[in-house]
């Protein structure tokens, strides 16, 4: 194998680990600010990318990418939102509100996915890519679509990153995470807050549905897989810290990319569920946790 | 006729459903003055405050600050089946939002905080439970005055300073939310006597300040330098009310609550 297959070997791997990152951060922010696993996340991507799309570049003479983009995020965050007001919202204070909602966003991902479905059709569709073309330095040839896609992975996830901690809204919702009894006290609108998280965590699916649209054709089903992968990358990395799960993606990208081209395309999934295992049989807290806190 | 009392409980009932922790709590706070609970550990104490601050609907009875009513009117609402587990239209009684906003400030019990934020961001988000009843930043600088220890840990981790320390910041919150009535549920649980010492002084520094108390605590003495009244709380519901000059000793209190037998 020549030096330039391995740099393309690497560079789709961190390309895949910028993916998986905004996956991961959007199900990570909603499981330790509510505590709560959210399935339909892989609905919310697949939402996300079909409205960039319909917005975007339906005909001929769609609005465009950042009109796509933009109203991607908008859209997503409002569906965030309604899903944390109808199907969470109300089991809140159930003892059993864990396994409730697991159920409740389980049914929300298949309505949602069925609505896609309904409006869009079954049949398969493509983004235009944000760049057109190839970079090129010296021997390594790389389309300018996915450097541009790592650029604004990176560049979105410090952003939220910066929110979270500077912010007064993100310390709120830090708090809220960390001890809602103590947040209700000193008066913080915790449902609100939790609102905000999901929308938040939404419009991040939307973005990683967006990008995804544009390197893989895209159909209403599409949502299991990258669902699948984010919830690998969580359990991989930990939750422990904001980064946790974003080490874990490019981690997971790299070794994805990696056993594809050496192992085959096929047994991916199943390297990456076996490394999984070990690391739940040797480190549970995750790669990048913490031994004493367990969300 | 005399203004409305500071605080005011009317028949109060409350719990974790299915089971009733406390009934019939009724008493009024006159404004200016201070009041203590005392009563045995387990008996509803805890549980009674914090269906004042809103974390717990009240079942019955109503809560009043300052004449103004913080429950909604009626009976708690019920589900109307058992079977449906959806409650997004099932209103609550209470709304803690609002009992921040009013000025009652609650500093609950044991109350660790939030472990990941530093002592500062946590300083900075009781800023904002203040709603413009008073200056934050004033406030924050008294905070850091009557607890020196805590402005040498400003950039370290909740989940990193000792218990003492985590009391200290608990109360430091419930002064910056500039409190127009402060309840201090056990602040000195689980100190050592130098701490708790440094800990009464702060408290009672703040109560000069102006701020009313409801202090729940299990230190007689510690209760005597602070309150008015001493209202004594046990099986859920107030038991005896004692005014200050004829407060008894820890070992005399210790008898009318339990007997003889007790010792």
């Amino acid at each position: 194998m020549t030096s330039e297959t391995f740099l393309a070997v690497c560079l789709g791997g961190v390309v895949l680990g910028a993916l998986y990152a905004l996956m991961a951060t959007g199900l990570a922010v909603v499981w330790t600010t509510l505590g709560i696993f959210n399935f339909a996340h892989g609905a919310f991507i697949v939402l996300g990318a079909y409205v960039a799309w319909q917005v975007g570049n339906a005909n001929a003479d769609g609005a465009g990418f950042l009109a796509g983009a933009g109203a991607c995020v908008v859209c997503l965050f409002l569906v965030g939102v309604l899903f944390h007001w109808l199907l969470v919202k109300p089991f809140e204070r159930k003892p059993n509100v864990v396994l409730l909602s697991v159920v409740t966003t389980l049914a929300g991902a298949s309505i949602l996915e069925g609505l896609t479905n309904l409006v869009w059709g079954p049949r398969s569709k493509q983004l235009d890519p944000i760049a057109a073309g190839d970079a090129q330095w010296g021997g390594l040839v790389m389309s300018r679509n996915e450097l541009l896609m790592i650029a604004l992975s990176v560049a979105i996830l410090a952003a939220v990153g910066a929110f979270l901690r500077y912010s007064s809204v993100g310390r709120s919702m830090r708090a809220v995470a960390q001890n809602r009894e103590a947040a209700q006290l000193l008066g913080l609108d915790v449902a609100r807050l939790y609102a905000l998280a999901f929308g938040l965590s939404a419009s991040l699916a939307g973005i990683a549905g967006l990008f995804i649209g544009s390197i893989r054709f895209m159909t209403p089903t599409m949502g299991a897989e990258p669902l699948m992968k984010a919830l690998i990358v969580v359990i991989f990395g930990g939750v422990a810290r904001f980064t946790s799960p974003i080490y874990a993606a490019f981690v997971v990208g790299a070794v994805e990319a990696f056993s594809s081209y050496y192992v085959g395309l096929y047994w991916t999934p199943a390297v990456l569920f076996a490394l999984m295992i070990v690391v739940l049989m040797i480190k549970p807290e995750g790669l990048f946790g913490k031994h004493e806190r367990s969300v | 006729m005399s203004a409305a009392p500071l605080l005011e409980l009317r028949g109060l009932s409350g719990g974790y459903e299915p089971v009733q922790v406390f009934r019939d709590v009724t008493l009024s706070m006159e404004a200016g003055a201070s009041i203590g609970l005392f009563g045995p550990n387990g008996h509803g104490k805890t549980t009674l405050l914090k269906t004042v601050s809103g974390l717990i609907d009240p079942w019955r009875g109503d809560i009043l600050f300052e004449g103004v009513r913080l429950n909604r009117e009626g009976a708690r609402g019920r589900r109307a089946s058992q079977n449906l587990n959806y409650d997004a239209f099932t209103g609550r009684r209470m709304d803690p939002r609002r009992v921040v906003r009013a000025g009652l400030i609650h500093v609950a019990q044991g109350n660790l905080l939030f472990p990941e934020l530093t002592v500062r961001e946590t300083l900075d988000i009781a800023t904002l439970a203040t709603h413009g009843r008073g200056d934050a930043q004033a406030l924050t600088r008294t905070a850091l005055t009557l607890f020196p220890r805590l402005s040498e840990r400003l950039d370290q981790k909740t989940r990193f300073l000792s218990g003492g320390e985590r009391q200290m910041l608990s109360v430091s919150c419930g002064l910056i939310a500039a409190p127009k009535l402060l309840i201090l549920d056990e602040p000195t649980l689980g100190l050592s006597p130098k701490l708790r010492h440094e800990l009464g002084e702060a408290v009672r520094a703040i109560k000069k300040t102006g701020v009313p108390l409801v202090v729940v605590d299990q230190d007689v003495e510690f209760l005597k330098s602070l309150i008015d009244t001493l209202y004594l709380f046990d099986h859920g519901r107030i038991s005896g009310r004692i005014a200050r000059a004829d407060m008894p000793s820890h070992e005399s209190l210790m008898r009318m609550l339990f007997g003889e037998a007790a010792h």
